[in-house]
């Protein structure tokens, strides 16, 4: 009894409208703009947005930047591996650039710069097979409140041992090296000065005096800067941020010698604007580039040997660095082992 | 004659002819050789490619065909449709899960039918259509042949939530599952599954016997007993004092339950660590005044039980609130007459009567806290739940995804098992006192010792909060809280900054980006939430049908699984073909779509179920069909509902984290996932900045949706309040 | 433009509903002749409501045919068929005005605004309601929303008009009028309607014929006259117009009537073609005449003692004590009743008598 028309009025309000929905939604949005570049970045965001605006102004190329810890970022590519939306993976320590390579995620590409980079930027490009390089290095080093240390009258830590002072129990903050690279960057120093079994005793005895495990690597520098805590083991460069924000805090290099971090920038096998991303690649290696670091407040080393040094970056000269063996550190064997005896006698011990 | 048929029938040979399959066609390089021209087609790719394995789905669109052309074959034409389409659908989903990228996608199909040159892409557009075509030519066949009572539209709408529900929540759910038994290169093994599951850090018991942490398990669940103890008993107190009392602020309290929803989970955390931190103000006052030591005793199981029983605790209060509104005075005034003092009245009706109501409350936050991830996250320090084990899991330097989809699968079960205690609660315990005869009784007053008690706890908690919410509000314009507290506009032009290029207005502000992209999220995830809940829910009021039941235990089972692991589901099932959405905003939107939809459900159900069935019948007596009885009678009765689905999926949509955490990408960033970045690196100033506009935005927007939808004009009758309820982050 | 009837007959043939493993309507057949008004009458859960629902398509029905208008409707859902309901709760929409309602149907069928406006308002004030168009449902009495619903079902021109309870939601005095103009309505449009109820009185006052049902079953059809006359079972008998039912024998027949001994008395009956031997005798509460005096008399009447007597003004109501059992009687002699405690002679009237089977 109801006429055609009628019909298809009602369909197409109920029907038409969940309809359209439901293919909406299973139809992926095409992309909004072709060529967009996709970055994941691993070093402050602060520094992130500059790049990206800096390499958008000299290339014309958009980029797609997001902040990813390194675990979130090799988390994330191992994911895609079959099917990459990521370009480029720009900063963040060397360990897991090498390990995506290891795993074959990560693209090799010869630069035209090699030459101009420090020896420890080539060094990173070598033992990824050409995978990965480095574009920073930054040195691991501890961070202290000098307004908290003065007024209760102690000594800033110089040394490693010095952090198992009594006075400092219950103040030291250091990343959890299951979640950061960095605390893993230290639990590998300490195991290549010390030797595994020594450096696992004094990660117990450490244990006494460390008040929280954080998650994230910087995150000690933070809590450093509002007084949360006296102590903190992290990258010098974090450190050096804070102090230049205005917080009391100062940042000193381990008398024993310490390990340092190689900033890498590996290209994604699979990505679909490889040219675009080794634009970047190159713009990130360029003195250029690299000056977008100190122009944010980011005092990492810079790896290519003509860029400007800031005055405030911490002399890589002046620090006693080990010969940090990145190729045994850096595979996921080592990696898995070391941390499970991290967990298993430092993090489940009750505090 | 079957004109839905047959437009149903058209869009699918519009889908296989010419739209283009798959999803991003010619941009893979796996895609080679690239189909031709803007079409791209299935027929054209098949024919012209050698994707041989697309030609196939003609065959049931040509058989659909020819019994909807020819009159000859119409007797059998609901057979044929139902056939059709459910070969066709089955087709498309085989092969699409059968060849991937880079040919068969699993090792056996190549061992069994020889190997294959060609691989194919993700579904695009001509795939969905067609398969949405084929769906539908199924259920109107369904129709035809007189189940449903013979109402395609009904038959319609329960394939399309089926389908979706197996896409996006079973599928996701499925490769979780296998996930956690992935022995590390690509195969399944029991052994490695339990011993996965067997974990001594998730059951080991060590720390009541030694001096080691417990497992993690132990330590979520302690946590969620404490939380949902700590917020039934607020929520009781908030809820007597509103309905028991002469308390005359009420409004505030109302202000209150609004609070959380409109809440980044984690900004509470952010305001406890500034009230309460080593070097917060109430620390540093304390010290001060006191000459207590500052510590650290905020970070950890104190720091999180104390903020999630303040994130919770509005929601017990909304719950405990319609418990004591729905107990009839008269009973108590029934008990009164029969020479019972107050104490004993309250004793014997009263409390029993809201038994059931606690149980529930107690119930939802225990699953609330169990789900919870930002809190823990912010302030557990070395205190480690399920939630946030899992994500390490995941972005951690082991970086353990079989673990992370072990851990999830436990933390399912304790949600699951939650929920299905409180189902039965629910089921069996339900003291309804609200019958459809007015109760003229009078609420009677609270005895005095527990009138007391009441104002004791709950006055004090409610000033905390508001604090909070002020000082959050109030943080975002401080230099840096705690040490300089001069007042600057420094984060908001951080985050929100716009300066004027040669192009125009360039949006400089950091914040931007996120910002745009999570209110589009929202803004397109809202109402299609609120369609597929509200449709959903006359399903299951006003439709009868076999396995209503296990229906909507289906459309529930999203409510129960923790963000945590939509997140990790999704990343592992739409990764790759067939279904390809992994860094589009699309992941996000369906995700958010799924995860909200048991709320506008819910909220549907309760508004439709008091909405007397006669009317709709009434409506398909007078000659309209279920489209138009829904269009004119059922949405303008149930447009409370809307507004609240619309307003609960928009706000969540901005204020999740745990399931977007890892669907988020460099061009699809989101607010919180961003905010979260900032606590991390101890920027706090942005972080609370940001978060403040969030909240003041949402408030807008509810104020908005609220006037846009509008009031129910039905005269006299009150409008039926809805209320919202939360659920797991 | 006026209302018109397409009054079409109904007919269920074999009809049966299932829900699992309950039957609420087994194996029904009946026809319902164009232009009468019949009425499905039964206690609840007889299956009454659902045959009425089966009508109107809000159900199917699990095996049979359903033909309206000689058409096989069984498998077209409500939305296509050509039949209209008023609901028990009214079921008007309350966010649309009074007139929107009415028009309802028309505007959703396709008519253009305009023509269903007009004829909404030729529709109600054919149920008395001119002017009150504008009016939002909840701003009517419950008898004036009774007749928007009828006005509401009536402009649709059905070819059968559906009835679940119309009455049930008013006041006693008010029932009484509807029902008359309900009537009255149907007779003056020709319309074939079907009406549910469980007040007997209803069914009698206002049916053309009446299909009484009883656990998914047909107990009887028949016009009112024959149910209440000549009810076929011992429910019948007891439904429609309540009876009391008491052992008797049927000794034999001639001519249509059949004799029935109770006792020592010889009772006239219509015949109910049943043997000869034990039936039972249901004798309405008016078809007793109570008779003060001496027991010598006793050959047309059985002695009682009446155990209770209720005086309502128009009649007398008794409840007497005898040697086959409890009766009950309505007596319109209120000049000289008889008191409680007194004993008694019962007569029976020679009509108001009927056997049915034990």
């Amino acid at each position: 009894m109801k006429s055609a028309a009628n019909w298809i009025k009602s369909a197409g309000f109920g029907l038409g409208a969940l309809a359209a929905g439901a293919v909406f939604a299973v139809t992926p949005a095409p992309a909004k703009a072709q060529g967009t570049l996709t970055v994941l970045c691993g070093v402050q965001e602060e520094w992130c947005k500059a790049i990206a605006v800096a390499f958008e102004k000299k290339s014309g190329i958009a980029v797609a930047m997001s902040r990813k810890s390194a675990g979130e970022a090799l988390a994330q590519i191992r994911a895609e591996a079959a099917n990459p939306k990521t370009d480029v993976w720009w900063g963040g320590p060397g360990d897991p650039h090498l390990q995506a390579a290891e795993e074959g995620l990560t693209l090799a590409y010869e630069s035209p710069q090699y030459k101009e980079l420090q020896p420890w930027a080539q060094s990173q490009y070598k033992q990824s097979q050409g995978r990965s390089i480095g574009i920073y290095a930054g040195a691991l080093g501890f961070t202290y409140n000098t307004e908290l240390l003065g007024k209760r009258k102690i000594q800033a830590p110089k040394c490693w041992a010095d952090l198992l002072r009594p006075e400092f129990k219950d103040e030291i903050q250091v990343a959890n090296p299951n979640a950061s690279g960095t605390a893993y960057t230290a639990l590998a120093t300490l195991v290549q000065i010390f030797g595994e079994e020594k450096a696992f005793d004094y990660l117990k005895k450490l244990n006494e005096n460390v008040n929280q495990y954080t998650k994230s690597g910087s995150a000690p520098a933070a809590a450093v800067a509002r007084s949360e805590t006296l102590v903190g083991i992290i990258f010098m460069h974090d450190g050096i941020n804070q102090k230049i924000n205005g917080f009391p805090v100062d940042v000193s290099a381990p008398c024993e010698g310490t390990g340092y971090e190689i900033g890498s920038v590996s290209i994604i096998k699979g990505s679909k604007n490889l040219d675009a991303a080794k634009a970047f690649y190159e713009f990130s290696l360029s003195p250029e580039g690299q000056a977008t670091g100190a122009e944010t407040k980011q005092f990492q080393m810079p790896s290519n040997r003509k860029a400007a040094v800031p005055p405030e970056a911490p002399n890589l000269e002046e620090i006693r660095l080990i010969d940090y063996n990145f190729q045994k550190y850096g595979t996921a064997e080592e990696r898995k082992r070391l941390l499970s005896r991290w967990d298993a006698e430092i993090k489940s011990v009750a505090r | 004659m079957r004109p839905r048929s047959a437009i149903w029938l058209a869009l699918g040979w519009v889908g296989f002819a010419l739209l283009p399959w798959f999803a991003g066609s010619g941009t893979q390089p796996a895609l080679a050789p690239p189909s031709p021209g803007p079409a791209g087609s299935a027929l054209i790719d098949g024919l012209t490619n050698g994707r041989w394995w697309l030609l196939p789905i003609a065959l049931p669109l040509l058989l659909a065909l020819a019994v909807t052309a020819l009159p000859g074959l119409r007797a059998r034409r609901p057979a044929v449709l139902l056939a059709s389409g459910a070969f066709g659908l089955a087709w498309i989903t085989v092969q699409g899960f059968a060849i991937g990228l880079d040919g068969w996608a699993s090792g056996w199909l190549g061992a069994l039918f020889g190997p294959l040159a060609l691989g194919q892409g993700g579904f695009g557009a001509g795939a969905a259509l067609t398969a949405l075509s084929f769906l539908f030519l199924m259920t109107n066949g369904f129709a035809g042949l007189g189940f449903m009572k013979g109402d395609r539209f009904t038959a319609g709408a329960i394939g399309l939530v089926l389908a979706a529900i197996a896409a996006f929540v079973f599928l996701p759910v499925g490769y979780v599952l296998s996930g956690a038994g992935d022995t590390g290169s690509g195969g399944f093994s029991a052994a490695a599954l339990g011993a996965r599951l067997a974990a001594p850090d998730i059951w080991r018991l060590s720390c009541l016997t030694e001096a080691k942490s417990c497992g993690v398990v132990w330590n979520s669940v302690f946590l969620a007993v404490m939380t949902g103890i700590a917020t039934t008993l607020l929520g009781l107190a908030f809820a007597l004092v509103a309905v028991r009392t002469g308390f005359r602020a009420k409004k505030l309290l109302r202000v209150l339950t609004v609070l959380p929803i409109i809440t980044p989970p984690f900004v509470i955390s952010l305001a406890v660590i500034l009230l309460f931190g080593r070097n917060g103000t109430v620390t540093l006052a304390m010290s001060d005044w006191f000459g207590l030591p500052a510590s650290r005793w905020i970070y950890g199981l104190p720091g999180v039980l104390l903020t999630q029983t303040l994130a919770f605790t509005p929601i017990s209060f909304l719950v405990m609130i319609g418990v004591v509104q729905g107990i009839g005075p008269s009973l108590e005034e029934a008990a009164q007459t029969l020479r019972a003092s107050r104490w004993i009245t309250f004793r014997t009706v009263t409390w029993p009567l809201m038994r059931p109501g606690v149980a529930n409350a107690f119930l939802i936050s225990f699953i609330e806290s169990l789900a919870d991830f930002g809190n823990p996250l912010i302030l557990g320090g070395n205190f480690e739940v399920l939630s946030t084990k899992i994500y390490f899991a995941v972005v951690g330097a082991q970086n353990d995804p079989g673990r992370a989809a072990a851990l999830g699968i436990i933390l399912l079960c304790l949600c699951l098992g939650a929920f299905w205690v409180q189902r039965q609660w629910l089921g069996k315990k339900s003291y309804a006192t609200v019958g459809g005869k007015g109760d003229n009784g009078i609420p009677s007053q609270l005895p005095r010792g527990i009138k007391i008690a009441a104002y004791a706890t709950a006055l004090p908690w409610a000033a905390f909060t508001f604090v909070l919410y002020g000082l959050i509000l109030f943080g975002g314009f401080t230099e840096n809280w705690g040490r300089n507290n001069s007042l600057t506009l420094r984060h908001y032009l951080a985050a929100f900054d716009l300066s004027w290029g040669p192009g125009g207005l360039i949006w400089s502000g950091r914040a931007w980006g996120s910002l745009f992209t999570t209110i589009e999220v929202a803004a397109l995830s809202a109402p299609l939430t609120a369609a597929v809940g509200l449709l959903t829910a006359y399903l299951l009021v006003r439709q009868s049908f076999k396995g209503r039941g296990a229906f909507e235990f289906l459309t529930m089972l999203s409510f129960a699984i923790p963000g945590t692991v939509i997140g990790i589901s999704y990343i592992l099932a739409f990764n790759q073909p067939p279904i390809e959405l992994t860094g589009t905003i699309t992941i996000l939107i369906i995700c958010f779509v799924f995860r909200n939809m048991p709320v506008s459900i819910r909220a549907g159900v309760a508004a439709m179920s008091q909405i007397d069935r006669s009317l709709d019948e009434c409506s398909l007596t007078l000659g309209a069909g279920s489209v138009q009885t829904i269009r004119r009678v059922i949405l303008p009765l149930l447009r409370p509902a809307i507004v609240a689905s619309l307003v609960y999926s928009f706000v969540r949509a901005i204020t999740s984290i745990s399931a977007v955490i890892f669907l988020v990408s460099p061009k699809y960033e989101l607010a919180t996932a961003y905010i979260v970045g900032r606590v991390e690196q101890g920027d706090f100033g942005l972080a609370i900045a940001y978060s403040s506009a969030l909240i003041v935005l949402m408030s807008v927007v509810i104020a908005l949706i609220q006037f846009a939808v509008g009031e129910r004009r039905i005269g006299r009758r009150a409008a039926t309040p809805v209320t919202l309820q939360e659920k797991p982050v | 433009m006026s209302i018109a009837s397409k009054a079409a007959g109904v007919e269920f043939r074999n009809v049966s509903r299932r829900y699992g493993n309950t039957t609420a309507v087994d194996d029904v057949s009946f026809t319902i002749e164009a232009g009468n008004l019949v009425t499905l009458l039964g206690p609840s859960g007889c299956g009454k409501t659902t045959t009425l629902r089966m009508i109107a398509g809000l159900e199917m029905a699990s095996s049979g045919t359903i033909l309206i208008g000689g058409k096989d409707v069984t498998r077209l859902p409500a939305t296509d068929r050509n039949v209209t309901m008023v609901f028990q709760s009214y079921a008007l929409f309350p966010h649309m005005t009074v007139a929107d309602n009415v028009a309802y149907g028309l505007v959703v069928s396709g008519v253009r605004k305009r023509d269903a406006a007009a004829k909404a308002t030729e529709g109600l004030e054919l149920v008395g309601l001119g002017g009150y168009g504008q009016r939002l449902p909840s701003e009517l009495s419950g008898g004036q929303q009774q007749r928007v619903a009828v006005a509401r079902a009536l402009v649709l021109e059905p070819e059968v008009l559906l009835f679940d309870e119309p009455l049930s939601n008013l006041d006693a005095k008010l029932r009484r009028k509807m029902r008359d103009d309900i009537r009255e309505l149907q007779q003056k449009l020709g319309l074939t309607s079907v009406y549910v109820t469980h007040d007997q009185e209803e069914a009698l006052a206002v049916s053309d014929r009446i299909i009484v049902m009883n656990k998914s079953v047909i107990a009887q059809t028949g016009t009112p006259d024959e149910l209440y006359r000549r009810p076929k079972n011992r429910f019948v008998a007891d439904f429609i117009g309540g009876a009391n039912l008491i052992d008797g024998e049927l000794v034999g027949r001639s001519g249509g009537t059949a004799t029935v001994a109770l006792g020592r008395l010889t009772l006239s009956v219509p015949d109910p073609g049943l043997p000869a031997g034990e039936v039972l005798l249901a004798i309405r509460p008016n078809a007793i005449r109570l008779r003060t005096g001496s027991a010598d008399s006793a050959g047309d009447g059985i002695p009682v003692t009446v155990r209770k007597a209720t005086y309502l003004g128009s009649h007398m109501e008794y409840g007497l004590t005898s040697e086959f059992g409890d009766l009950f009687v309505v007596d319109p002699n209120v000049a000289s009743p008889v008191p409680a405690g007194a004993t008694a002679l019962a007569t029976f009237t020679g009509d108001g008598i009927a056997a049915v089977a034990r």
